[in-house]
């Protein structure tokens, strides 16, 4: 078929005004789509995460905040089944007068990466740096653009939860894009020796071997503070998401129609346009029969022009979505989008934007296409 | 006896309109040797065109059988005429009908897209057609840039690379001036001598159907034949 390129790129020439509009519609619709796309993603990976049941959340049952003794730490800790824990402490606050509350989570610094779902791959460096500095915080890229801070620099918090201490951090790192955007990690004892808390703690996560295992150590603690004036519920890291899944599930189902009512309408804005220019072509249709060209090759004409268009228009669309994500994440845009931020686009997209535009001009050019290659020669040749 | 390349025998086409059989061509017999120059006149709605239609394979007779270049065109499959005529048959439309965002070049060389051949060999063929017709320094141009008469020019290039054994001429000159029209049928002429075409003319125009050796007249679904004195008397008498 590539010799038939010169026809088909030509075609899209044909009608200047109408393709561009086309094209215009398309990467507009498919750099929503990648947007939308990029929410539902990411909502289904936190809702199906793999390593859901190998994480033991523990928390205080009654108390909102939970809270409860740091002195159980270590009980829960030497349970058989698990084989690594840390715990977290919630630290809030504002950075100057202008800026919304941050929230900041106190943590063991020696197993950061193997406790904390997608920050397994965290630069070695980040960790080294964040040992030698005490005060060391990593901080979620909508937190750096809020407070307006960069690596190197410090920020001071003005405690929400913890009136009176307010802490300085220096920022030792940015947490990669994702869940983590509005959040910050510093390290335990510095919480513990500025704040002067070394009673409670907010949570605790264990690390067990297996789903198995799992249950059963969730079992051994809830056993462990039955009687207790100390109230812990134990879940699975799965079905902490999978209550959270239970509250957003409907949000993402309603995203997921509006990303098909976007595919739909990519296909009905395209298929307008083909449909417009199969008609104005139909005796030039005619004349390529009479050349010899068969019913299925003028199909095959018409839907890869119009595939070509798609293609075209999905790259343009999802590079769209990208650049505008990776400006507003170095922001450049002069201020930040939040929601880009947490839900960044990443550049795999641009392939998805191929493949979608691709398939939306396929569907978009079968009908037309397919009437089209029935055209009767005869009486397209009318004298006049 | 001279090759026959056209050969239709007992050729009906009837056409249904609502409940209405209209009887377009009524048991008709043609033939065209090889070599001929042939005009096809005869009145609107006498079936000039239905016989073309059969005979260049874009329409199928109710009855009888159509012949063609050896091929019985009318017992083949959509399929197989199309790729039978792609070989076999030229065509020169009254309105040029070349596309319009191609080249001069680019239109010329369509039907050789349908076969399996290098762009090098290609090249040489369109480039030689065009030449053939005095094209070539416009052969970069579109449609729209060129005059009637060097579309029909363009047209006559692209009827003739696929080397075909007929050509069949549709009114080539209903769209133009006189002047030009004179030139087209020079070319026409100029085609069937030095190529040794067989050339069928459909025309209105009897100075066009005076440039032919021999001419058919048509009227009322039944073929004609004619002499090129009574073509004059009739054209006089008009």
């Amino acid at each position: 078929m590539f010799k038939f390129a010169a026809l088909i790129f030509k075609n899209l020439g044909r009608n200047k005004v109408r393709t561009t509009l086309t094209v215009l519609t398309i990467v507009a619709l498919v750099a929503i789509y990648s947007f939308v796309c990029t929410v539902t993603d990411v909502a289904k990976t936190m809702m199906t995460a793999h390593s859901g049941d190998t994480r033991l959340l523990v928390q205080e049952k009654w108390s909102l905040p939970s809270l409860f003794p740091v002195r159980h730490v270590p009980k829960i800790a030497a349970v058989d089944g698990v084989v690594d824990w840390t715990a977290w402490n919630a630290y809030a606050g504002v950075v100057g007068e202008d800026t919304p509350i941050i929230a900041g989570l106190a943590t063991r610094l020696d197993n950061f990466r193997a406790m904390h779902s997608g920050l397994e791959d965290l630069d070695p460096a980040i960790l080294e740096a964040w040992e030698k500095e005490r005060t060391g915080a990593l901080v979620g890229q909508q937190i750096a653009q809020q407070i307006g801070r960069k690596v190197g620099q410090t920020f001071t918090v003005t405690s929400a939860t913890h009136p009176g201490k307010n802490l300085e951090f220096k920022i030792i790192g940015i947490l990669p894009s994702g869940i983590w955007q509005l959040t910050f990690f510093f390290r335990r004892d510095y919480y513990e020796e500025a704040t002067g808390d070394r009673e409670l703690v907010n949570a605790m996560w264990l690390k067990v071997r297996d789903a198995e295992t799992g249950k059963r150590v969730a079992a051994t603690v809830s056993e462990m503070f039955e009687h207790s004036p100390t109230q812990v519920k134990v879940e699975t890291e799965s079905a902490g998401i999978a209550r959270f899944s239970g509250h957003v599930q409907t949000i993402v189902n309603i995203i997921t129609f509006v990303a098909n009512v976007l595919l739909v309408n990519m296909i009905i804005a395209q298929a307008n346009s083909i449909s417009i220019t199969v008609r104005e072509r139909r005796k030039e249709m005619a004349i390529l029969k009479v050349l010899g060209f068969q019913p299925g090759m003028i199909l095959a004409l018409i839907v890869l022009e119009a595939m070509l268009v798609g293609s075209i228009s999905g790259v343009a669309g999802a590079a769209l979505a990208y650049a505008t994500s990776e400006l507003n994440a170095s922001g450049a845009l002069g201020g930040t989008v939040t929601i880009l931020a947490q839900f960044p686009v990443p550049a795999a997209f641009i392939v998805r934007g191929f493949f979608v535009g691709a398939a939306v001009g396929f569907a978009a050019s079968a009908i037309p296409a397919w009437n089209v290659r029935k055209v009767e020669v005869a009486e397209v040749f009318v004298r006049l | 006896m001279p090759e026959l390349i056209v050969n239709v025998e007992e050729v009906t086409k009837n056409y249904q309109r609502g409940a209405q059989v209209v009887k377009v061509l009524r048991a008709l017999d043609c033939r065209i040797a090889a070599g001929d120059f042939v005009a096809l006149i005869g009145p609107s709605g006498s079936g000039k065109s239905t016989l073309l239609n059969l005979i260049a394979g874009l329409d199928r007779p109710t009855a009888g059988r159509v012949e063609v270049a050896g091929s019985l065109i009318s017992g083949m499959d959509e399929a197989s005429v199309t790729r039978w005529r792609t070989r076999h048959v030229g065509f020169i439309f009254q309105f040029y009908h070349l596309i319009p965002v191609l080249s001069a070049y680019e239109n010329v060389e369509l039907p050789l897209l349908l076969f399996r051949m290098t762009r090098a060999r290609r090249r040489e063929q369109v480039l030689r057609a065009l030449e053939l017709v005095g094209l070539l320094h416009r052969m970069t141009h579109r449609p729209g840039q060129l005059s009637g008469g060097e579309q029909q020019r363009v047209g006559i290039a692209r009827a003739l690379i696929t080397d075909p054994e007929l050509v069949v001429a549709d009114e080539p000159t209903g769209d133009l001036d006189h002047q030009t029209s004179e030139e087209i049928l020079d070319l026409l002429q100029a085609v069937h001598e030095s190529l040794g075409k067989t050339i069928l003319l459909v025309t209105h125009d009897p100075a066009a159907a005076r440039r032919a050796e021999r001419v058919m007249r048509m009227d009322m679904g039944q073929l004609i034949p004619e002499s090129k004195a009574a073509v004059l008397l009739w054209s006089e008498a008009r």
